[in-house]
């Protein structure tokens, strides 16, 4: 029952973190900080449960993956976010919204990625660093190719 | 339970459900990526289809993970949508700038 409870706070403690993010448009703390501030923080309570008699190798595991289920918490509001925005923006916007919803495209794939790359390295998964990196590298070609490809069709047909 | 037994017990319990969350929201994002893909012309079927293919690709490897619900086969299947879907897009978007020049 503890652990779900925790869970629920944790969830909602992340998701009103990166809610205030989106909403706010720009870092509410600066990303060099906040990885200090985290690390720190990951630092005090692996030393505090260490010093309580907790074996250091299996707390710090453990540590990390409630951190990996901390970066999964976060990719959900921006989830939802594109989801909304994919329902939102339909056709009657002009034909100019295609690179709002190209934009959102690239907010999916690119949350995946980088979820796929931390939540990779913090449960010690090497394979799926790999593949979500070799991911993130493909997401602005993927993006740049198919607005590319949409102004050349969209300019031929205006021209016909 | 001693405390290294429930510090563990407490993370897999977590973690489980972080990777849930995140996959439903993953599938919601999917449903609006196929309603793109139905809807949209050409490229934006194709910017759809792409879409669908990442949600599906990493859902799926959430599920090969022995930490939720360790279906191996699903991580070779994930690689090669989000290695192939990535590249394909590409291509056929290059496909569709060519094409239409012709």
């Amino acid at each position: 029952m503890i652990a779900e409870i925790f869970t629920v706070v944790y969830a909602a403690a992340v998701f009103a973190y990166v809610s205030w993010n989106i909403k706010k448009g720009s870092f509410v703390v600066d990303p060099s900080k906040l990885v200090l501030y985290l690390f720190a923080a990951f630092l005090i309570i692996v030393g505090a449960l260490y010093f309580m008699g907790n074996e250091l190798e299996s707390t710090v595991l453990a540590v990390m993956k409630i951190g990996a289920a901390g970066i999964l918490f976060a990719g959900v509001p921006p989830m939802i976010a594109a989801t909304i925005g994919l329902f939102r923006f339909g056709d009657e916007y002009g034909s100019n919204i295609f690179y709002v919803r190209n934009h959102i495209a690239g907010v999916i794939d690119t949350v995946s990625s980088l979820v796929m790359i931390f939540a990779g390295i913090l449960i010690l998964r090497i394979d799926l660093v790999a593949v979500g990196f070799f991911f993130f590298l493909f997401v602005p070609f993927t993006g740049g190719a198919l607005a590319n490809a949409y102004y050349y069709v969209n300019q031929r047909r205006s021209e016909k | 339970m001693s405390e290294a037994a429930f510090l563990s017990a407490l993370a897999d319990t977590v973690f489980f459900w972080a990777a849930l969350v995140f996959m439903v929201a993953a599938t919601a994002a999917g449903l609006g990526a196929i309603r793109m893909a139905l809807k949209g012309e050409a490229v934006t079927s194709l910017m759809g289809v792409s879409a669908f293919t990442t949600v599906a690709g990493v859902s799926l490897y959430l599920i090969s993970l022995p930490e939720l619900f360790n279906v191996g086969f699903a991580r070779d299947t994930a690689i090669a949508l989000l290695v192939v879907g990535s590249v394909g897009t590409i291509l056929f978007a290059r496909l569709f700038r060519t094409g239409e020049k012709s």
